[in-house]
């Protein structure tokens, strides 16, 4: 019933004119090979076990750490958060993405949190360890949103975030909190921009929690999808994220929080926030594109300007990352990579195992691994725009398709820059 | 006449528009005096959605809300009124892209009957649902 | 005793010339491994048996072999020559182990044990002619080492030391037989000649000849040019030999028959010796600041550091000679491990150059062990304490400043600027950030790990104990030191004359 649209208009004259193409017939910017899918399934899965723990434990601290002046045990997950049940896995999802798995915390997460890289130890051990799920990174993703939160150009939650209905959310909430606590209430008094902000970054978990909950049992699906045989192609895979997108991108974004029994509503679901616009959209701009400098055995020039000036220039998240790892939190996502290296399938570490330094730079090899997903992803999030935004690619009017293409064009213009990984990622070799 | 919801409930190929005005409470609103310029998608227009979309949406009402009152131009705005126009406001907030060079666009979407009219504002049928961006 | 360590290995090579049968480079590479490590051995045996209190050769063997030319069969051992000889057992052992997969392994090998077996027959000779003998014995051996196993110049760089150490062996015999003939003396044995009759000038002219000779072998500036070239263009393993046992030739004639032999006149070239020892630091440290290559930049590095043997040689004192007798041995111990990591570096990375190395720290994607070995090296050759070149490096100062304090200040200053040229290599190869596109380099094995280990662990046992380094030549310095103050004390007191 379609024809290729590639013929109905003439070649693109874009540098990656390739990807452009494949873009226009339905495809990724990663190539459509089966060593890519089997790459990017496996990563996707051992990616959602510690992105379960993500957004329980993000969700906690957005809603019962709360202001914790010292949240020594924030990343001490209770057992009423591991417990909370995902809205799109188990029986009593709202749309039950994930078919097979249950809404509570994922066995092979329970598992590591109980044994860590190590054996069996009290939690308090293993947390100063440092033998745990790396949670800073959640939190500098965390961190990236509510940086670049004004400069996006997406969804309306930054703004928000200024007005004085927030204000006298947070208001209520902060009196509520520290009630019988004279010591903060004094400070409050002092210093009230400084709580509201803190809340301000407490919302902003409790954004990326949400999100995550979504994409957790995504990726999973995908996976079991994948091992029964039903995502056969890249595209298969992409499209599936982009029906995922649409699905969910109703999905209200708000911030409760319980302080003792009661449940206060810093952002009401009646704000109308959706999914797409103020978390997914916002996520992929600052931790896919942009995040902060490349921290560690990297030092800049100011004067020839190697940082830009423009917060929107910033040119440093995953898909332009040189996936070495430094140890800090952010990207490169050592500290992701880490914890994905405990979750890998058995045909990812074999696959690992064959090349490069085999398991001495599996680490690397998984992340390198990573970037190519997450491009698979930024696909997603394209054609899923393209869709919402544009033309099918199937659309009969010219006109309609070099829209599509001049959109395809822009979003690709921002790999052109030297740092970009959409050449790199062309290749198998690309390890 | 009959006003914007009595033409929608009536036609024959509104009634995804209809249960979503009908959930997220906006019944009201749409049969105040208004005026209002509404762009409504056909029932073809929500099938084209990726499965799931509607579902959800249907289940938290503030989201669905702010859909479909991008659909919602304050006004009685007629096809010519629009054909000097470049962009529109929406009840929602976000501005809507509109173009009569080539055929009557509304962003994305194409008109397929314009100037329906009715007590408290005009109706163009859109076959697509728009969204904001 | 002494025999066996020169005949052993020269047998040993015919061993690995001849052996029948089609075998592998491994397998020769195992024979050869055994019998360098049996030669260690027999060294070791040498050294606990070694009386260090006892001044004076030791482990004498002597047998007439053409008396009518002069030439004996006489072999000694005492606190000079004793270190040096277990420097070379050590580093042919190292040598050895780190060459693998080398094309005509047969031929290699031999020639390596062939030239232990020289550089051995040199060290332990104590008849001149014996010494030139073993000299020029090692030339041709080391002229193919070089231009069968080195790289894209080697043909440049063989002819050129083949050339230059050709002209010092000459010089040196010319030197050797004017000082045996003007002396009258019966025959070329180290004991029979005495120069201190001779008249000032004679002393001088073959004082300098001896100078130039053994200055084309160390090197010293401006007689050096020959160096770079070699060294960068040799094989590792062949450069660790040439850098860490065949330089040390030069020193040791130097102050054998410079110093043992005209101690009436060493005062007097003394001076001159030491502006050229602080010359060749200085000028070693400036040229290698500038280099790209890292290789050229240790073979700088190479001459400069042996100034400082010279500095304590001039200063003759018995501190300042049991400094240089050290330095040597360091110098030879760092030079070995700089060249062995720098020769693992490009042959995993695939290039020597400055500007292209980068993050070779990594620990997941890089060196990791190999450069922080890089960087112990580095502190070693910039005479951090806690490592032997500080021992070395001080003991010399120590010695060489009251004697020659502008000289001396100058050589620290040279000291500072090696931990420059250390500090741009490291930083430019160890630190920075690895690049993706470049860093898909093989692991390292262990048998190249080996050798490095076996060295940083000598330099740092030394360094923290330096004792076991120093008490061998204590001695035998002393011992040296005594002919020269006293002849000095003649020269400038002379007894009163006897004509009134």
């Amino acid at each position: 019933m379609t024809t290729a649209t590639a013929t109905k208009l003439p070649p693109s004259q874009h540098e990656f004119a390739e990807v452009i193409h494949r873009l226009e017939a339905g495809g990724a910017m990663l190539p459509d090979t089966p060593e890519n899918l089997m790459q990017i399934i496996g990563i996707y899965k051992a990616y959602a076990v510690p992105m379960d723990f993500y957004w329980r434990d993000l969700l906690y601290i957005a809603e019962r750490v709360f202001l914790n002046p010292l949240p020594f045990f924030k990343y001490f997950l209770p057992k009423e958060y591991l417990e909370l049940h995902n809205h799109y896995a188990g029986d009593d999802a709202d749309l039950r993405i994930w078919q097979k798995g249950e809404a509570t915390a994922h066995p092979e997460l329970l598992a590591f949190m109980e044994k860590g890289e190590t054996f069996k130890m009290p939690k308090l051990l293993h947390h100063l360890w440092h033998d745990r799920v790396n949670m800073e990174f959640a939190e500098a993703c965390m961190q990236a949103m509510l940086w670049h939160g004004r400069d996006m150009g997406w969804g309306k939650f930054d703004a928000y975030l200024d007005t004085p209905e927030y204000k006298a959310a947070a208001d209520r909430a902060i009196k509520a909190y520290f009630k019988g606590n004279p010591l903060m209430l004094g400070l409050y008094k002092l210093f009230p921009e400084m709580f509201i902000e803190q809340v301000r970054q407490l919302s902003y978990y409790s954004n990326l929690g949400l999100f995550w909950e979504v994409m957790a049992p995504v990726f999973f699906e995908m996976s079991d999808l994948y091992d029964s045989g039903g995502i056969k192609s890249v595209p298969d895979a992409m499209n599936f994220l982009v029906n995922g997108i649409f699905a969910v991108a109703g999905r209200p974004i708000y911030h409760h929080v319980y302080i003792g029994g009661e449940m206060y509503e810093i952002i009401p679901k009646s704000c109308g926030f959706t999914w797409l616009y103020e978390a997914a959209l916002p996520y992929v701009e600052a931790v896919f594109y942009r995040t902060a400098p490349f921290r560690g055995t990297k030092s800049y020039n100011a004067q020839v300007k190697q940082i830009p000036d423009e917060q929107k220039d910033f040119h440093y998240g995953i898909l332009y990352a040189d996936v070495f790892p430094v140890g800090t939190a952010g990207i490169p996502p050592t500290l992701l990579m880490q914890d994905m290296l405990h979750f890998l399938p058995p045909y990812l570490v074999d696959y690992y195992r064959q090349h490069c330094r085999g398991e001495d730079d599996a680490l690397i090899q998984l992340g390198i691994t990573f970037q190519r997903s997450m491009y698979c992803v930024t696909s997603a999030v394209i054609q899923a725009l393209r869709g919402a935004l544009l033309y099918p690619l199937d659309d009969p009017n010219p006109k309609h398709l070099q829209a599509n293409r001049d959109f395809f064009e822009k979003q690709i213009d921002r790999f052109r820059r030297p740092e970009a990984r959409l050449r790199d990622i062309q290749s198998q070799n690309y390890r | 006449m009959a006003d914007i919801v009595d033409i929608a409930v009536t036609a024959d190929n509104f009634k995804t528009l209809v249960a979503a005005v009908q959930a997220a409470g906006l019944v009201d609103t749409l049969k105040s005096p208004g005026p209002f310029t509404v762009f409504a998608p056909t029932d073809e227009a929500f099938a084209q959605l990726p499965p799931g979309t509607i579902h959800t949406l249907l289940q938290n009402i503030p989201q669905l809300a702010r859909i479909l009152t991008y659909h919602v131009v304050p006004g009685k705005l007629m096809a010519a009124d629009i054909a000097k126009l470049d962009s529109l406001t929406s009840v929602e907030g976000s501005p809507i892209r509109v173009s009569t060079a080539d055929g009557f666009e509304v962003k994305n979407a194409t008109v397929l009957a314009p100037d329906i009219e009715a007590d408290n504002g005009v109706i163009h049928v859109i076959n697509r649902v728009i969204l904001m961006g | 005793m002494l025999s066996t360590l020169i005949w052993m290995p020269m047998l040993g090579a015919l061993i690995v010339g001849f052996l029948p049968g089609n075998l592998t480079a491994s397998r020769l590479r195992f024979i050869a491994l055994a019998i360098a490590s049996l030669i260690l051995l027999i060294t070791i045996g040498l050294l606990s048996q070694f009386d260090l209190t006892a001044s004076g050769l030791q482990f004498q063997e002597s047998l007439p072999w053409i008396p009518h030319l002069g030439l004996n069969y006489q072999l000694g051992i005492d606190g000079l020559s004793l270190p040096l000889l277990a420097l070379s057992s050590l580093l042919t052992w190292i040598a050895i182990y780190g060459s693998h997969e080398v094309e005509r392994s047969r031929i290699y090998y031999a020639l390596i044990l062939f030239v232990n077996a020289a550089v051995a027959g040199a060290f332990v000779s104590q008849n001149l002619l014996l010494f030139v003998i073993f000299y020029e014995l090692e030339l041709i051996p080391l002229y193919l080492l070089i231009n069968i196993w080195g790289g894209p110049k080697r043909g440049y760089a063989a002819t050129k030391f083949l050339i230059y150490t050709a002209l010092s062996g000459v010089l040196i015999l010319a030197a050797f037989l004017g000082m045996t003939w003007l002396s009258n003396s019966t025959s070329f044995d180290y004991e029979a000649i005495i120069t201190q009759g001779l008249p000032l000038r004679e002393q001088l002219i073959l004082l300098t000849m001896l100078l130039v000779g053994f200055g084309i072998k160390i090197p010293l500036v401006p007689l050096h040019t020959w160096l770079p070239d070699a060294y960068t263009e040799a094989s590792p393993p062949v450069a660790i030999l040439l850098g860490g046992v065949l330089a040390k030739l030069g020193t040791y004639g130097l102050i054998r028959f410079g110093l043992g032999l005209f101690p009436e006149t060493w005062g007097i070239v003394a001076p001159g010796l030491a502006i050229i020892g602080t010359i060749s630091v200085l000028y070693g440290a400036l040229s290698a600041i500038a280099q790209k290559d890292i290789k050229r930049m240790v073979a700088y590095s190479s001459i400069g550091h042996m100034g400082y043997i010279l500095l304590g040689g001039a200063a003759a004192n018995s501190l300042s000679l049991v400094g240089t007798i050290s330095q040597m041995v360091a110098h030879g111990l760092i030079l070995a491990l700089l060249f062995h990591l720098v020769g693992v570096i490009e042959s995993k990375v695939g290039t020597r150059e400055l500007d292209i190395l980068n993050g070779l720290l990594n620990p997941i994607r890089g060196l990791p062990l190999i450069t922080s070995l890089l960087i112990l090296a580095g502190m070693a050759s910039a005479g951090i304490p806690g490592l032997v070149g500080f021992i070395s490096e001080f003991i010399v100062f120590q010695g060489s400043f009251p004697v020659f304090p502008l000289q001396t200040i100058l050589c620290v200053v040279g000291t500072g600027l090696t931990a420059v040229y250390f500090v741009i290599l490291l930083n430019r190869t160890c630190f920075g950030k690895l690049d993706n596109y470049q860093a898909y380099y093989p692991k390292v094995t262990s048998q190249e790990r080996l050798p490095a280990l076996v060295l940083a662990a000598i330099i740092f046992i030394l360094g923290v104990q330096p004792n076991w380094l120093v008490r061998w030549s204590e001695t035998t310095s002393t011992t040296l030191i005594a002919a020269v103050t006293i002849n000095q004390q003649v020269a400038i007191n002379p007894p009163p004359s006897t004509d009134n």
